[in-house]
């Protein structure tokens, strides 16, 4: 006979008091591990993993999910959240369970480094923190104050990745073009925390919002545009529970209102075929799917076109969740699909709006060695391609 | 009477464009010599149908024969009322709708179609209801709880007297036993106190109602409309004359004592359902040492859907589990809820009390017990494969373990008595169809010669027939309600009761004005015995289905017009022919074969006679006809009150008369039977089996006569199954008696 588990319920209550009240909702139906883009890819990940078997365990205290494949493995996509017909909250069931090893100081080895970098620099790419405001050099920015109605708050990656930094100026510059009122407070700030977050560890993540939420009280910050979607995410519904209540946007939202309002217009033309791949923070998590896309449209010459799976049925692009530290073999990788997708489509551009996206859709292209036929942009790159060739 | 036959030829509808119209006329006019004969492009109109009404008023016409549509449609447009006879000739479904125009063959089916019609219109007579003597509306109740209680009031609301026995000292019922009672209310997710006292308040209240408590019945004598009811309470004997049954009295829990695999009577804090609404009731929940239960596991299915057991569902425990899961909840919110199961049910808005227990931390386990164990404090250890994860786990020691059991009919207990008939000389016993069983369950005691119960369908409810109408049951007059008929929740038995209610008012009217109930509505005949020519032989007794005729000393039929649902199943059962209907008769249907024109051998135009149940096979080649699907033009219909009615005289009739093959449709049976009158089409292959040795005394083959079950979603089926019974013909041959 098998080996006989045990059910625990102090386990099962422990889990639950880490903020998976939803779990015991779970009728397993399965419909969640149906929906999981995991069935999309093979490998060992794919084979360990299934979220609707690890919502079971979690129900019963049983052991067996605190294995890295599986309890490391969710994107957080969302997919089978907005389709769960009972409604569990199944992402905060998962970073409940992995808050019962993280907050034992069991971090998988390879996302040490991006605990400890956040520990120490306030950023997950081990980047000083006096140099995180570097990118702007030259761009002149002015300083939040109590005359800027926006703070702009740049993602930790978009600060320090070379390639993401392209986004960051991007948006400024398109800001400025629409004359929208902001200020930063770049070389003062932390990393927002939503990632680190969903691995499981709490105390770190409130640290780190803790003194965000200090810097912009202190400075009497009110309303926030983001770059990042999942610094959107953190900022709306994380920060709240902390006591940080900020009016937070995501750049394509504000433009998208400012294009309504005729604040905004795209003067130049870039005569290409655009695919836009919805990122689910964007997207499921926050449900901005129109913007961007009459972002894309205001662009004259430009053909928009839908992937496959789009809006709130998007493909993740496999960044979310702490995955974009995640070491994936080739092949394995959801991104590619997203990359053979828009190839079969034609298109000419695979825009994008999240700097994990970018990080993860750029990765699969050069893997897939499809660099000649698409190119991956993020929306603020190609606004400002279109308005300002030369940039 | 004087019968003044009028034939009305519609032309509408395509008919006057496929057929001769004026031939057809001389079938009645020249051949059966009828004095009015009309045609009319439109008789369902203003115009046509105030020619008939006309000739009916001023010209004396009393027979109306209507050749147009099928009779399944535009009944109300033709219709005279119970002094004018009426035989509607389906030119327009059966013939011109799925058969070539102007074709030679189309035009003789036609002209058979109205000979028929015409040999019929000829041989039948106006029913003359039976009224009974004495007859009352007053409906008899039988059992207290929920059900009963429930179907008593409505009937009185409804302004009859009703009449209520229960076998306990108080009214109530398996009510009574419950702390609370799952929601009947929004928001359906928290028990509701019982309310069965306030129910019983209202039901003593009422003028109309008599209750009889610690009372029995000793005997139901009679038939609707006019049944003796002897009720014993106290050691004194009262008698009352009832209309109609209503037959409520509920179920049982399952035996758990059965149940030793789960640990029942082997350990003590195993304990029923019943048992937790028993410690629920008294207040705080402890086990007998004493101690608080703090954890709890509830074994659904206990028994249930369970081949050595009960094999089916009873709907209700999943929710009366929930319920109780909230008693402990209740007491000690931290309280831990197992609840293994093999599939949730909670029908309908139970599903928000299953959300309410899963929400407040129930720990659900999908799959089978594998062993309950008990530890040294009496606590139980459950294992138990968990279907979700695919492992098996094992509980910590929970305090108790509640046995949700599954329900049983009142009606599946007492001792078994088979009715059977004694074979008839020659018959071998596999020839006998199924007979029903009856168990000596003490609670109607009927006076029928078919026993003293209701007959059951599997698993010993007293359901009749669950597809199409679910409230009869199988003796006409008695309806079953509640968990008696079916497993069911309370809110459901308040349904059902009230459903009851209505089927046995309806019964009651019905009865007074000698009209048969579901589902010949209206049907005024009722079956004449010319009792000279009887042999006794037991046939008409034991073959009808509803338990409708008793017997006497001698064994001569004694039937009861009330109990009669005018299926014609004894018509055919009778080897001696002598039952009959004023409408429908075994010389009519011989009539109707004869007026059949048979053309000779030499002109191969074959002849087949089908004999089609009015109820489901006959509506299948109407709707074959609406599809305008084709099919040979040799066969000729004749539509049956049931296959069961078939007499196998029609068959003998049916070969003289040189026909080259008999197709016998009828409804689907076994377990699923899809038959209006249980088992009709079923006695009627039993009968078929007999044929073969009349066919081959004939010498001819017994696959001339065939037998297939239809059922009217069926229809697309019906031009394989005639045009290959033709081809079957084909083979054989014409039949050798052509022309004598």
């Amino acid at each position: 006979m098998d080996e006989v588990k045990e059910v625990s319920l102090e386990m099962r209550d422990y889990i639950v008091s880490s903020g998976a009240d939803t779990l015991s909702l779970c009728m397993q139906c399965g419909l969640c591990t149906n929906l999981c883009p995991y069935r999309l890819v093979t490998g060992e990940v794919s084979e360990a993993f299934n979220i609707r078997k690890m919502q079971r365990l979690g129900q019963l205290g049983l052991e067996g999910f605190e294995e890295e494949n599986i309890l490391f493995a969710c994107v957080t996509c969302g997919m089978c959240l907005v389709n769960c017909p009972r409604e569990v909250e199944i992402i905060n069931n998962v970073r409940s369970m992995r808050n019962t090893t993280v907050a034992a100081g069991f971090l998988p080895g390879g996302l040490r480094p991006i605990a400890g970098s956040l520990h120490a620099n306030g950023n997950p790419w081990a980047g000083e923190q006096e140099k995180r405001a570097k990118w702007q050099d030259g761009l002149d920015i002015p300083a939040f104050s109590e005359e800027t109605e926006y703070l702009l708050y740049v993602c930790c990656t978009s600060c320090y990745d070379t390639r993401s930094q392209k986004i960051a100026k991007s948006v400024v510059k398109l800001l400025k073009q629409a004359g929208v009122s902001f200020g930063v407070l770049t070389s003062d700030e932390v990393c927002c925390g939503e990632s680190i977050r969903k691995l499981g560890d709490e105390e770190l993540f409130t640290k780190l919002a803790q003194s965000n939420i200090q810097l912009f009280n202190s400075k009497g910050v009110k309303k926030i545009i983001t770059t990042s979607p999942h610094c959107l995410f953190s900022f709306k519904k994380d920060y709240p529970e902390l006591g940080g209540n900020f009016e937070a946007v995501h750049y394509t939202e504000l433009l998208g209102d400012l294009l309504k309002e005729g604040k905004l217009s795209i003067p130049g033309e870039l005569a290409k075929k655009v695919a836009f791949h919805d990122p689910c923070y964007l997207g499921r998590h926050n449900e901005v799917y129109d913007a961007p896309r009459e972002l894309l449209q205001a662009v004259p010459g430009a053909e928009l076109l839908e992937l496959g799976r789009t809006k709130n049925k998007s493909l993740c692009c496999g960044g979310g969740g702490g995955r974009v530290w995640a070491e994936v073999p080739f092949g394995e990788r959801f991104g590619e699909l997203r990359i053979t997708d828009a190839v079969d489509k034609k298109a000419d551009i695979l825009v994008t709006a999240c700097p994990y996206c970018i990080t993860m859709l750029d990765d699969a292209c050069s893997g897939l060695e499809k660099g000649d036929v698409l190119e991956v942009m993020e929306l603020s790159e190609f606004l400002c391609a279109a308005s300002q060739p030369k940039v | 009477m004087d019968k003044k036959t009028g034939v009305y030829i519609c032309t509408g509808c395509g008919i006057g464009e496929s057929l001769d119209i004026e031939s057809l006329s001389k079938v009645a006019t020249k051949e059966s010599k009828v004095p009015v004969c009309k045609t009319h492009s439109f008789y369902c109109g203003a115009e046509g149908a105030a020619q008939i009404k006309s000739d009916i008023e001023n010209e004396g016409v009393n027979t109306v024969v209507i050749a147009a549509c099928s009779s399944r449609v535009n009944y109300d447009v033709f219709e005279y009322g119970p002094s004018i006879l009426l035989e509607r000739t389906n030119l327009r479904e059966q013939i011109t709708w799925c058969h070539p125009a102007n074709d030679e063959d189309t035009q003789m089916m036609a002209e058979d179609s109205l000979r028929m019609s015409l040999a019929k219109a000829k041989h039948i007579q106006l029913p003359e209801s039976f009224v009974g003597e004495n007859m009352v509306k007053t409906i008899l109740v039988v059992g207290g709880g929920l059900s009963g209680i429930t179907a008593a009031l409505e009937s009185a609301k409804a302004g009859y007297k009703s009449v209520l026995v229960e076998k306990s000292p108080v009214l109530g019922g398996w009510m009574n036993s419950l702390y609370k009672q799952a929601p009947f209310k929004a928001p359906y997710d928290v028990p509701e106190e019982v309310d069965i006292e306030e129910r019983i308040k209202e039901l003593e209240a009422h003028p109309d109602v008599t209750v009889y408590v610690g009372a029995e019945i000793k005997e139901i004598a009679g038939a609707p409309g006019m049944f003796d009811v002897t009720i014993s309470q106290d050691g004194k004997t009262i008698t009352e004359r009832i209309g109609s049954v209503v037959l409520a009295t509920g179920a049982v829990p399952y035996d758990a004592t059965k149940l030793e695999n789960l640990g029942y009577g082997k350990y003590e804090n195993v304990i029923t359902g019943q048992k937790m609404e028993e410690l629920a009731k008294k207040g705080k929940i402890v086990r007998p040492d004493g101690k608080e239960v703090q954890s709890i596991a509830f074994i659904q299915c206990a028994g249930s859907r369970d081949p050595q057991h009960l094999p089916y569902c009873s709907t209700e425990c999943c929710v009366e589990s929930l319920k109780q899961a909230t008693y402990l909840k209740e007491q000690n919110p931290e309280a831990a809820v197992y609840v293994f199961y093999k599939d949730i049910r909670t029908p309908g808005q139970y599903e928000r009390l299953y959300k309410r227990v899963q929400k407040d931390g129930g720990i659900f386990v999908r799959g089978e017990i594998s062993v309950i164990t008990e530890d040294d404090e009496k606590n139980l250890i459950i294992q138990a494969i968990d279907v979700l994860t695919g492992a098996t786990i094992t509980t910590e020691g929970v305090d108790m373990v509640v046995l949700a059991t599954g329900m049983v009919p009142t009606t599946a207990l007492g001792e078994s008595m088979v009715v059977q008939a004694d074979p008839a000389e020659g018959t071998k016993k596999e020839e006998t169809p199924a007979v029903e069983e009856i168990l000596r369950s003490n609670l109607l005691n009927l006076a029928y010669r078919q026993g003293p119960e209701m007959p059951t369908l599997k698993y010993g409810f007293a359901d009749s027939h669950f597809i199409c109408f679910p409230y009869e049951t199988r003796r006409t007059g008695i309806y079953a309600a509640g968990s008696v008929r079916m497993p069911m929740d309370a809110v459901s038995s308040i349904e059902d009761a009230t459903g009851a209610a209505m089927k046995a008012i309806q019964c009651t009217e019905l009865s007074a004005n000698g009209s048969a109930v579901h589902p010949r509505v209206g049907d005024l005949s009722f079956p004449d015995f010319a009792m000279s020519r009887c042999t006794q032989c037991k046939r008409c007794t034991v073959e009808c289905p509803f338990g409708a005729i008793n017997e006497d000393d001698k064994f001569n039929p004694l039937p009861n017009p009330t109990r009669c649902r005018r299926c014609g199943i004894c018509m055919g059962a009778c080897p001696e022919r002598i039952i009959s209907f004023k409408n429908y008769a075994v010389p009519m249907i011989g009539n109707m074969i004869k007026a059949i024109e048979v053309p000779d051998e030499d002109e191969e135009k074959p002849r087949i006679v089908i004999f089609a149940c009015e109820n489901d096979a006959y509506p299948a080649l109407d709707m074959a006809g609406i599809n305008h699907l084709k099919y040979n033009a040799w066969v000729r219909v004749i539509p049956v009150r049931c296959l069961g009615s078939m007499n196998i005289v029609w068959i003998a009739d049916t070969m003289s008369q040189g026909i080259d093959g008999v197709l016998l449709l009828g409804c689907k049976h076994g377990d699923d039977y899809q038959c209006h009158f249980i088992q009709g089409s079923e006695l009627a292959e039993t009968r078929l089996a007999k044929v073969a040795e009349t066919l081959n005394r004939l010498d001819l083959d017994s696959d001339r006569v065939r037998m297939e079950q239809i059922s009217i979603t069926d229809y697309d089926k019906i031009p394989a199954i005639l045009d290959g019974f033709a081809a079957r013909l084909e083979e054989l041959g014409p039949n050798p008696y052509k022309g004598f």
